[in-house]
This record gives C-alpha cells, sequence and structure tokens, in this order.
C-alpha cells in the first residue's frame, strides 16, 4: 500500500467494489433483518390479537408481570446497544483496548438482561403458575419472549467470539465491516425489545 | 476475511469523534423516553390517548437506535429502503391481522370460550 494511501482514512460507509456501494456482508445483514422483523412482526400480532379476547377465568398479565423488573431489563438493553455502538465507533478508529472494553461491557449487559428473562420465566412458572401450554397467555407470551431471548443469546455467542478474536492479533480497522454487522444484529434485538416492552408489558397496564 | 477497504478524505476521524457523544446522548435520551414511558402508563387519562403517547414514544426510540446506533443515517439510502420493506410489510400486517380480529365478528361465542368441546358436540 503507497504512503498516500496509508495516510488517509478508511471510508466504512461506502463500497465502490461493489454495484450498490454498499459491502455485500452489510446488505446481507440488512436483508436478514428486514426479514427477522416480519418474523417477530407475526410473534407480536399473534399475541396482541390473542389479548383482545381472552377466555374467561384468565389470569390477568398485571398480576403476573412485574414492571419494575422488566423496565430494568429494558434499561440494561439500552446500555448493552449503546456499548455496542461504541465498540464499532473503537474499530473503525483501529482503537482494540476500546474495542476490547466495549464488547466486554455488552456481553456483561447481555447476560444481565438473560439472568433478568430467566428469573422472570421461573417466577411465572413455579410462582404466578403460568406456562406456556395452561393458558393462550402463557403461550403467546412465553414463545415471544423466549424467541427474543434466543436471539439475545446467540448475539452474546457471537459478541464473545469476536472477543476472543481480537486477542488473536487478525483483528484491524480494516475489519470493522465485522464488527458493524455484529452491531446491526444486537441493535435489532434491542428494538425488537423496545416494542415488545410496550406492546407486551405496558399495555396491560392500561 | 472482509472486502478491500476504501479511503476517504481525513475529516472522516473527527466524524467518527463526534459519533462517540452523539451515541452517549442518544442513550441518555432512550433512558429518558423509558422512563416516560413508565410514568404514562399510570397517568388518568383515556385509554385511546395513552395509547397513542406510548406508541409515539416508542417509535421515537425505535428510529433513534435504526439511525444513529445502526448508522443508516450516515450510510447509502439502499440500506434504509431494504430495511424499511420488512418494517412496512410486518406492520401492514400486524395492523391487517388487529383490525381482522377486533372487528365484533370476530369475538368468540361465550360458549366457545367457556367449554370449547361441549360447544362443537352441540353443533355437530
Amino acid at each position: 500500500m503507497s504512503s498516500t494511501a496509508a495516510a488517509a482514512t478508511i471510508d466504512h460507509h461506502h463500497d465502490p467494489t461493489t454495484s450498490t456501494g454498499i459491502s455485500n456482508k452489510k446488505l446481507l445483514m440488512w436483508a436478514f433483518l428486514a426479514s427477522d422483523c416480519m418474523f417477530f412482526g407475526c410473534l407480536i400480532s399473534t399475541h396482541l390479537i390473542y389479548r383482545l379476547h381472552p377466555p374467561p377465568g384468565t389470569l390477568p398479565a398485571k398480576e403476573v408481570f412485574s414492571i419494575e423488573l422488566t423496565s430494568f431489563s429494558t434499561f440494561i438493553l439500552l446500555m448493552s446497544s449503546l456499548m455496542m455502538a461504541l465498540a464499532v465507533n473503537a474499530i473503525q478508529k483501529g482503537n482494540l483496548k476500546s474495542l476490547r472494553w466495549s464488547l466486554l461491557t455488552t456481553i456483561l449487559f447481555g447476560c444481565i438482561f438473560l439472568g433478568c428473562q430467566v428469573y422472570e420465566f421461573r417466577n411465572f412458572v413455579f410462582e404466578k403458575h403460568l406456562t406456556i401450554t395452561n393458558s393462550i397467555l402463557g403461550t403467546t407470551f412465553f414463545t415471544l419472549t423466549g424467541t427474543h431471548g434466543l436471539h439475545v443469546l446467540i448475539g452474546v455467542i457471537w459478541l464473545s467470539g469476536m472477543l476472543i478474536y481480537s486477542f488473536t492479533g487478525r483483528l484491524a480497522e480494516r475489519d470493522s465491516i465485522d464488527v458493524e454487522m455484529m452491531g446491526l444484529y444486537w441493535h435489532f434485538v434491542d428494538i425488537v425489545w423496545i416494542v415488545i416492552f410496550t406492546a407486551v408489558y405496558l399495555l396491560e397496564y392500561l | 476475511m472482509s472486502a478491500p477497504a476504501t479511503t476517504a478524505p481525513a475529516h472522516g476521524h473527527g466524524l467518527e469523534q463526534s459519533k462517540f457523544w452523539i451515541f452517549v446522548q442518544i442513550a441518555m435520551l432512550l433512558a429518558v423516553i423509558t422512563g416516560l414511558e413508565l410514568v404514562t402508563v399510570y397517568l388518568p387519562f383515556m385509554k385511546w390517548l395513552l395509547v397513542s403517547v406510548l406508541v409515539v414514544l416508542s417509535t421515537v426510540k425505535f428510529m433513534f437506535v435504526i439511525f444513529y446506533f445502526m448508522h443508516l443515517r450516515w450510510d447509502r439510502a439502499f440500506c434504509t429502503i431494504l430495511f424499511f420493506i420488512g418494517l412496512i410489510l410486518a406492520g401492514g400486517t400486524m395492523w391487517a391481522l388487529l383490525k381482522l380480529f377486533g372487528a365484533e365478528a370476530s369475538v368468540p361465542p361465550p360458549a366457545a370460550m367457556a367449554d370449547p368441546p361441549a360447544a362443537v358436540l352441540r353443533v355437530a
């Protein structure tokens, strides 16, 4: 590489080697996220439809949910999104140390969120006797939030892999697209939770 | 591992620096909006108004995350178009299903809701 090219910074938002000007990896991830939107849209719709006409004797969701715990986990996921954005920003500046700390914090917050979900599910099953099979509310709720939790778990595993890879010495600013792809997935998981928090939890308190 | 990176003018690094503070400020704003949502559900106003406020607040949070954290603001418009195609399809499906199942004719009869197998036997 010439000294002139080395002195110039890398353009992380445009790729002239492709016909669209967008990196193929980024385009793939956006297409996947668009399809995942439709997937979660169906799950959320199903939950909302069954909440329109709950069968008689259904346990009121307000008596089952804990808004304090859910608010805390929402805040944690939002902060994890911030740390992920900072991780992408760090690798785009070639700052590996910052990247590692940001990834570690994102993983930690992701694990805290998953821990809150596990606690919530156990509480619903063993204390409130709401299971995936004994009521419509349980079926739609656990299917929706369980699927979201699975997405978070996959994200945490991916983040952990990237963190380990950053210690091999093979990750540099030119590889920022890989971290950005992972960031897109993580932010998507966050925006789905933003919708779930409102549509599933908050609406029950009105 | 990745496609060859392209070069950009030197002001690219200045943009990356300012993005740091933009992200932090947006995260604080998102936390505040989440707090507002929590307060909203306990306000003594009409349900339709509260639902509208919640939808607006969630949409604002949603847009901030996708345009800033997901970099749509700085990327090519095609990424925005691609994502919004999926979003509009999902939103349209949701709206259609809610309209369909929210209609009076979609309300299940009381007998079917209370004891589905018995109701089926009577019809047969």
